[in-house]
């Protein structure tokens, strides 16, 4: 009786600490998502169940093309983020050793501590028309006039790859920490090249972190509203501002709820589809 | 030339300094083809900065090394003729057991037919013909050590590197492996360096030992020179057991010298080897315990005699030791306990007659830190 007594403590203390997971998910996650399926499926009018938001965004072409430039994009700054984020978290976990190591990964940290807003007008300053780079180039002589460097696709990708570095290097990090030198050693010791060695012992070992850090930057990306507004202008159709607009300048909560969910659902399955491309599971990345 | 033509590894006065420490001081050996040769040492007297020099992971300060007269101080290691078995075997995760053995293979360009080849016959060699499909992770210690072996024997290297790789395993499987590497490598003939402080692993292998202390080779010889005639204080303190004392000389004639422990006993030692031994030097003696003959009634034939008492009984099957008191003097003396019926019912106080030769009593003169010449055989 007193060891049921005692379980049922411990059941209870269990229960507590999980209260704040819980209220977490259910309050900020579960509950607005409810609301917004609620909103995406219900005319206005009547009040009557409807599928026409739905409908909507697959009969627009304005609304499913923003949404497949979005991920197209997306998809290339992921790509080009690992690429820029590899051979600097490799020389991090890797080439370092001691104080200097935890310096330079500092020094990637420490920009973050700025908020995103300040860093992204730094960009503005830099690459408008009468920013640093334009004045350079004039006084320098190679360009004529003044250059406009914002406002283009190029931009846009520059930023969201500037804003998400820091989310692929720590997970490559902190794999490329787990992996023993002697397995790097031994891939040169039986004749390896460099090549050889980072492409069938050093990539196949980072492959739950590149595909961690892939998943979190694609994410961010996508659900990017910032940059894409900031540097791309007017003309940068991120799909997140059709839900801003939605929303907030047409006043149209059931439709800007119906791309909200779209966002969710679209985004999930474009990153299941990596996994199963890559033949990796999301419980195998994550733990 | 046809002498030289059988020396596979030549190291001429190599040094490796990293700042503020020597770790490799001047060492030079040449490694016949065919044989396995072991470096013995305590840890941090540089045997495994020494061994990542010959495999190309560091570069030597001074000095040269020669692989079949070819000097290998501007040879990456991924071009040296020499492949490494590392302390963890560093199997790679990512890949099945095949995949593991096929690795050099692939990158020597080797035809898909001709690796699948390959690697069926090393397998088969080493004893796991159906294991090519597994994952490392499946694989027993033996059988991983194995793996690592195939792995870099299938390349066919002049020279094979050992990293401690017996040190994860434990006791009895260590045993096993220690008799499977010999006859593996007499098998391939390939030439073995392996490395190790297990001084048993080394004396049970090899055909040549380096005794290795400080970035320095102590003595270089065969498994039985090291044990019956180390030539240095730590070389017969790190080979094998040994009563070990410090004692003062205190007279000397032509074929032997007397000398007095510190703790009050007294030996004969034979003189053997030419030195400078003077009445009243200092000097470290070592008796193996299993020199001294044990008895329960009185003998005197032999130079060297003590009564004692059993102090005390360590029982350890077949290793079993006695620590023996000399009741005049108080001191002590190790002995290994005879396995003979005499000797079942002995305990604590008995009375037992201690005798051993001089030659089996080394003695080292103790030159202020220095430990140099050798005295007896």
């Amino acid at each position: 009786m007193g060891n049921l007594g005692a379980n049922a403590r411990l059941k209870l203390g269990l229960w507590l600490l999980l209260m704040p997971l819980g209220l977490w998910l259910l309050l900020l996650i579960i509950l607005p998502h409810f609301e917004l399926l609620i909103f995406s499926i219900t005319d206005p009018e009547d009040g009557a169940f409807t599928f026409e938001f739905y409908f909507e965004f697959f009969t627009e072409p304005l609304y499913w093309r923003t949404f497949l430039r979005t991920a197209v994009m997306s998809i290339l700054a992921t790509i080009l983020t690992l690429i820029i984020a590899f051979p600097v978290a490799f020389y991090i976990a890797k080439m370092l050793k001691g104080r200097s190591k935890g310096i330079v990964f500092a020094m990637c940290l420490i920009p973050f501590w700025v908020s995103e807003l300040v860093r992204t007008f730094g960009w503005m300053i830099l690459l408008r028309e009468s920013g640093v780079i334009s004045n350079f180039l004039q006084w320098s002589g190679l360009a004529a006039g003044p250059v406009e460097l914002l406002y283009t696709d190029a931009t846009i990708m520059l930023g969201l790859v500037y804003s998400s570095m820091l989310f692929m290097v720590v997970p490559l990090v902190s794999t490329l920490d787990s992996l023993d030198d002697s397995y790097i050693e031994a891939g040169y010791d039986l004749g390896g090249t460099n090549w050889n060695v980072i492409r069938e012992i050093v990539i196949p070992h980072a492959i739950p972190g590149i595909v961690s850090g892939c998943i979190i930057v694609f994410m961010l990306s996508l659900g990017n509203y910032l940059t894409p507004v900031l540097l791309g202008g007017k003309d940068s159709l991120w799909f997140t501002e059709q839900i801003y607009t939605q929303f907030i300048t047409r006043f149209n909560w059931e439709q800007g709820s119906a791309f909200g969910l779209l966002l969710l659902v679209l985004s999930s399955l474009i990153v299941w589809l990596g996994l199963k491309a890559s033949g990796q599971s999301f419980t195998k990345t994550m733990g | 030339m046809s002498k030289h033509c059988k020396i596979d590894l030549a190291c001429e006065n190599i040094s490796k300094h990293f700042s503020g420490f020597t770790a490799v001081d001047n060492v030079s050996f040449t490694i016949p083809k065919g044989s396995f040769f072991s470096i013995l040492g305590p840890s941090g007297c540089g045997k495994t900065t020494l061994l990542r020099m010959l495999a190309g992971f560091e570069s030597p300060s001074s000095g040269d090394i020669l692989i079949k007269q070819q000097s290998m101080l501007d040879v990456p290691p991924n071009k040296r003729p020499v492949n490494m078995v590392f302390q963890h075997l560093a199997l790679f995760p990512t890949m099945n057991v095949e995949q593991n053995i096929g690795y050099g293979l692939r990158r020597q360009g080797v035809a898909k037919a001709e690796i699948t080849e390959r690697v069926a016959a090393v397998l088969a060699r080493v004893g796991l013909a159906d294991s090519g499909k597994k994952r490392v992770e499946q694989l027993s210690g033996g059988q991983r050590q194995r793996i690592a072996l195939a792995r870099c024997l299938v390349l066919n290297p002049t020279l094979l590197l050992l990293d401690e790789p017996l040190g994860a395993l434990d006791l009895k499987l260590r045993e096993q492996m220690k008799i499977e590497l010999k006859s593996l490598q007499k098998e391939f003939g390939t030439t073995f360096v392996y490395i190790t402080h297990d001084q048993s692993e080394a004396l049970v292998m090899s055909d040549q030992i380096a005794v290795m202390n400080k970035g320095k080779f102590e003595q270089v010889g065969t498994p039985h020179q090291l044990y019956y005639q180390p030539e240095t204080a730590f070389v017969a303190g790190f080979v094998g057991d040994s009563n070990r004392w410090h004692g003062t000389i205190i007279s000397v004639d032509d074929s032997s010298l007397m000398l007095k422990t510190d703790d009050g006993l007294s030996f004969r030692a034979k003189v053997a080897v030419e030195q400078k031994l003077e009445k009243g030097a200092k000097v470290e003696v070592f008796v193996r315990p299993e020199a001294i003959n044990v008895s329960r009634t009185a003998h005197s034939e032999d130079d060297n005699q003590l009564t004692c008492t059993v102090q005390t009984l360590l029982f350890d099957g077949a290793n079993s030791q006695i620590i023996a008191l000399e009741p005049n003097s108080g001191g002590k003396i190790t002995v290994a306990m005879p396995q003979t019926s005499d000797f079942v019912d002995l305990k604590t106080g008995d009375q037992l007659f201690l005798n051993w030769s001089a030659a089996q009593t080394l003695g080292f003169l103790v030159e202020s830190e220095n430990l140099v010449s050798a005295v007896g055989a």
